[in-house]
């Protein structure tokens, strides 16, 4: 079998490639390993748990409305960090560069780094870069690491049944930002990536409530992530369509394009499955912070393992997995 | 000479009135012994100077019996005095419960005789009708085993049920008003009307009322023709054709029926009947196709109800949203259709399977359901046993084994929890009551159906093996098993190549189709987006300023127009496809017949009336070829449509013009493509084939070659049939 496209898209063909990437025998440290394939590892040591992750970003166009590869580079170290429950402490940035690359460019990627990392006081602290002939690489890729520190440690397969499921803010904004800005789609104003480091908003929805699982909705979109939640919690999820957070923007590029927003990345956002009784303290704590004004309560954990779907018109759908591209299925 | 024998009949022999047959026989002709049901087979152990008399007498069946083999072996045991019938066994379960069937001429007069112990019981039935798949549990078929158990029969009936002169002699649901189940008529809150609940209900429809009904085996909701517009907005269906029932006088009046379609009509399975209107116009509010959806009262309670009626029709759609299961339960009815009905006219005898109304069209199957299944397909597909779970829309099961194959009704669009919870029920019963232990589980190549998961998860459960079947090959091997140049004409499958397929000519002989035609792949602007819209189809066909003025004058903003425009430029979210039905919407499109679809098949279906009063021209047909395929152009032929209309040519023509050349067009690829290897035959399957144009242009194409033209009447020709193509290519491809 050979490498193709696919095997990045997420999925199930992307679970294939990853049984190979992660068969390794030394792959947990004595606490949260690899073999979990959580946001991120935890390491006890000394009686403190130590988070760790890290993530390689390329993205294409790296300036886009909203925000750069900059800014996802060091937002999605530190939201798969805030995932675990960890404060992001320090990260590492490896960059391979292509020949030719403006050095303008450069300095506008960094300093964009800079400010991302000041908004939740981590700090960069340590590098290494790479540059390659034109030939071998035609983008820059930057790779972040992050250590953090997690009072409690947060999972993504924590869910009981009777939670509340809430997302803090609207879904799609990123996957459908990238694509409109990269495709030359004009939908009639500006959509722009959500990417934001998440937390400062974490941080107080941890201290308002009893936050039971987290994932941030970043590849495959809300539905990968919910999935992926019910089935290592090992629960069914009802969400409510009504109560989805949408941009009418985002949702009315999506709908001319016969997209799912649903299925479409989100660089700062989090799904998160909440103690019934301390659902509205948490929802009231997200909304209190810029990022999370649009948080909503969108669901509900069950027994069972699907994830389904209440829809506004009184029926009921299956939100599944993305396998990739979505293939018509209307006879 | 015999005077003695055990005699073993196999087939369609429970609830269908056999033993009190073979009893009556028994009489007739001076028989002794006994007759037992074994569940799928009778054993009868007789003596008797007329046995052989008596062995052709039985070899008959009654009118519901379906019967596969007579064996006749030495007799077992010893003489007996008089002849017995025994208890039911549950013996081997190779044969079948029989289907529900409509009221008899012997029950209706019964209902209508004044002072008669069946004088207006809306439940009337006897051996040779009634309901039957609906009401059981399991087999074989005897009231203890159906919902009529929890209805203890009255000494009357008792009767009737053990005299043998009797045409009540064993019938499995023998009730009266004194011991059967009874009606009741709620208000859209639970509460009852005050009266009785026919005559009460008759009147309340007269005047306008939206009544939802407890049927055989579902809910239906009637109204009058004057409130189907009110009907629709509540529905929130407002295109949807609806179905009618009426007396056999109005449905003459309204529709022109053949001798055949009236046989169909009358037929013990009262399927609805997709008949041509007298005036193309009329009936709008029900139907603004040049088709009208009837079906014949199939009940005692509808012949009370349309006794009792001054309409002579009622427009009866069932319970349920479009794609979802009938509504079965009293309970789901109240909680559900409040808001959509006034009131409810329901009975208390449970309905233990679900039952959607029949569908047929010029003779071919659209929905096999009530009436027409569980259908069993006596057909050697091996020792195996094999389970097909269908495609996802329209889906029924079909479970094969030991000789025969066993299709569900109608299932639905396995798209949502409940309709997969349903299949999932339906493959469940089906297997339970054949005692299926499967080998083999077949399920389509589409990557994401829910049916597909399904077949999943039973072959982990049961360490079946998985088989995956392309949609058209499967639509070809439900038509034949011979070698053939199959023709499969439908909406979308998923192809081989990763690509939607749907116009496609195979040849060989299953499993070996070879895909050797097709129509040309054009892009799908937005995926299952361009099936909703088919403008979308239309501009992906053709991306012409011509389009995009067509689709700016007909209200497309600046910002969704630029956006289709670069949709397609760039290919993002843009599928490709062969599909028929795609090119026909767009076609609908380009008319301004359709703009959105807001049900199965209605871009298509509206062509289709567009056209029926239209001239076919020929006009000339481009193919080439592709990747060993030959490939007919559809652009070109949607290019002269566009043509024609903008110099001004009457839609109806075009219209009738583009359905016209499209056909000629497959066929004449399928008759290259059978000339080319010496095969004799050409099949054709999908649901275009519905289309009476299309259908009979191929027909007379492939008939004026020489060659052999082949359909299925026995199954639907749109995805109905998959499951049981699914099975039969299962049965034919090497373990
Ligand atoms: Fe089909
Ligand atoms: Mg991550
Ligand atoms: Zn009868
Ligand atoms: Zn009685």
């Amino acid at each position: 079998m050979k490498v193709n496209l696919m095997h990045g898209a997420g999925g199930e063909v992307m679970g294939e490639l990853l049984r190979v990437i992660t068969n390794l025998e030394h792959n947990n440290a004595g606490g949260i390993g690899l073999e979990s394939l959580d946001d991120g590892a935890v390491i006890p040591l000394n009686g403190q748990n130590i988070v760790f992750t890290t993530d390689n970003h390329v993205v294409s166009p790296i300036f886009f409305p909203g925000g750069d590869i900059g800014r996802i580079a060091v937002c999605g170290t530190i939201n798969d960090l805030a995932m675990m429950g960890g404060r992001p402490i320090a990260l590492s940035c490896g960059m391979v560069i292509p020949e030719g690359f403006e050095v303008a460019d450069l300095e506008r990627i960094v300093a964009s780094m800079d400010a991302a990392l000041g908004e939740c006081g981590a700090n960069l602290v340590t590098g290494d870069t790479k540059v390659l002939e034109r030939s071998a690489l035609d983008t820059i890729v930057v790779n972040t690491a992050g250590i953090g520190v997690a009072e409690r440690v947060v999972r993504d397969n924590g869910l009981s049944v009777g939670d509340k499921i809430i997302v803090s803010g609207t879904i799609g904004d990123h996957g459908i930002a990238i694509m409109a800005h990269r495709e030359g789609f004009d939908f009639g104003g500006q959509i722009r990536s959500d990417v934001a480091p998440l937390w400062p908003l974490v941080e107080k929805a941890l201290a308002a409530g009893d936050i039971h699982a987290m994932k941030d909705p970043t590849r495959g979109g809300f539905a990968n992530a919910i999935n992926e939640m019910a089935r290592k919690s090992g629960v069914g999820i009802v969400i409510e369509e009504a109560d989805l957070p949408f941009r009418a923007s985002v949702r009315s590029a999506a709908g001319m394009l016969g997209l799912d927003p649903l299925e479409v990345a989100n660089e700062g956002k989090v799904v998160m499955g909440v103690a019934p009784h301390d659902a509205e303290t948490v929802l009231a704590a997200l909304r209190s912070h810029p990022y999370g004004r649009d948080a909503a309560i969108v669901g509900e954990v069950v027994e069972g393992s699907h994830v389904v779907m209440r829809t506004a018109i009184g029926g009921e759908r299956f939100i599944e997995p993305p396998v990739g591209d979505p293939v018509p299925r209307v006879c | 000479m015999r005077t003695s024998g055990t005699i073993i009949i196999r087939g369609i022999v429970q609830g269908v009135g056999f033993r009190p047959f073979v009893y009556a026989k028994a009489r007739e002709f001076g028989i002794t012994g006994t007759v037992k049901n074994l569940g799928s087979e009778v054993e009868i152990h007789a003596s008797g100077d007329r046995f052989e008399e008596f062995l052709e007498a039985v070899s008959r069946g009654t009118p519901l019996s379906q019967i596969d083999s007579v064996d006749v072996q030495n007799l077992r045991g010893g003489k007996t005095e008089g002849f017995t019938i025994l208890e039911s066994n549950s013996g081997s379960l190779s044969g079948f419960i029989p289907t529900d069937v409509a009221i008899c001429d012997d029950c209706i007069a019964d209902i209508f005789t004044r002072g008669g112990r069946y004088e207006g019981y809306w439940a009337t039935s006897c051996v040779n009708c009634g309901p039957r798949y609906s009401i059981i549990n399991t087999i074989p078929y005897d009231r203890e085993r159906t919902s009529m158990a929890e209805f203890p029969v009255c000494p009357a009936c008792e009767s009737e049920y053990t005299d043998p002169a009797c045409r009540r002699h064993h019938a499995q649901t023998i009730a009266c008003a004194a011991c059967g189940p009874g009606l009741a008529l709620l208000r859209a809150d639970g509460t009852p009307v005050a009266g009785d609940p026919i005559r009460e209900a008759a009147a309340l429809l007269d005047a306008g009322s939206i009544v939802a009904i407890r049927g055989i085996g579902g809910f239906h909701i009637a109204c009058t023709e004057e409130a189907a517009g009110v009907l629709k907005c509540r529905l929130g269906r407002t295109e949807q054709p609806l179905a009618v029932m009426a007396t056999p006088e109005e449905v003459e009046r309204i529709a022109v029926v053949s001798d055949e379609e009236r046989r169909i009509l009358h037929s013990r399975e009262r399927p609805i009947m997709v008949l041509e209107k007298r005036d193309p116009v009329s009936h709008p509010t029900i139907s603004d196709l040049h088709t009208i959806g009837c079906m014949l009262p199939y009940t005692g309670l509808h012949h009370l109800l349309f006794a009792n009626l001054a309409h002579p029709l009622l427009i009866m759609t069932s319970a349920n949203l479009p794609g979802y299961p009938m509504i079965t339960d009293l309970g789901v009815a109240l909680e559900r259709l409040p808001g959509q009905v006034d009131y409810i006219l329901t009975h208390d005898r449970r309905i233990v399977n679900r039952c959607d109304d029949s569908v047929v069209r010029d003779g071919y199957i659209i929905r096999l359901s009530r009436g027409l299944a569980p259908k069993r397909e006596a057909i050697d597909l091996g020792k195996g046993c094999i389970l097909g779970v269908g495609p996802e829309l329209n889906a029924n099961i079909s479970i094969y084994k030991g000789g025969f194959c066993i299709t569900s009704p109608h299932v639905g669009n396995v798209r949502n929890p409940q309709t997969l919870a349903y299949l999932q029920e339906t493959a469940e019963r089906l297997g339970g009551l054949t005692g299926a232990r499967y080998d083999r589980i077949v399920h389509d190549l589409h990557p994401q159906f829910l049916s597909t998961r399904y077949a999943r998860e039973v072959a982990e459960a049961t360490g079946a093996e998985l088989l995956a079947v392309q949609h058209h090959r499967a639509h070809i091997a439900a038509t034949t098993r011979e070698e053939c140049v199959g023709i499969a004409i439908d909406g979308v499958g998923y192809g081989d190549d990763a690509t939607i397929w749907g116009g496609e000519v195979f040849a060989g002989r299953i499993p070996y189709l070879d895909r050797v035609a097709h129509l040309e792949v054009v892009p799908m602007p937005g995926g299952d987006l361009a099936t909703r819209f088919p403008e979308r189809m239309l501009y992906g066909i053709l991306p012409t300023p011509e389009v995009r003025d067509i689709l700016a004058s007909r209200g497309w903003s600046d910002i969704e127009l630029a956006v289709l425009v670069r949709q397609v430029e760039r290919g993002l979210n843009v599928a490709a496809t062969s599909s028929t039905g795609r090119v026909l919407d767009a076609a609908a499109a380009l008319l301004g017949i359709c703009r959105e679809r807001t049900y199965d098949g209605e871009p298509a279906m509206k062509l289709e009336s567009a056209a029926y009063a239209g001239k076919p021209s020929a006009w000339d047909l481009e193919y080439r070829q592709d990747g060993g395929c030959e490939v007919l152009s559809t652009r070109s032929l949607l290019a002269e449509a566009c043509r024609r209309s903008a110099a001004g040519g009457r839609a109806d023509d075009i219209a009738a013009s583009f359905q016209y050349n499209l056909a000629r067009g497959v066929a004449a690829m399928a008759v290259r493509a059978a000339e080319e290897r010496g095969i004799p035959r050409v099949a054709l399957s999908g649901g275009v084939a519905y289309n009476r144009a299309i259908r009979e242009t191929i027909r007379t194409e492939i008939r004026n070659a020489g060659l052999e033209f082949i359909m299925n009447k026995d199954y639907p020709l749109g995805d109905g049939c998959i499951s049981f193509g699914q099975v039969v290519y299962g049965g034919s491809v090497e373990e």
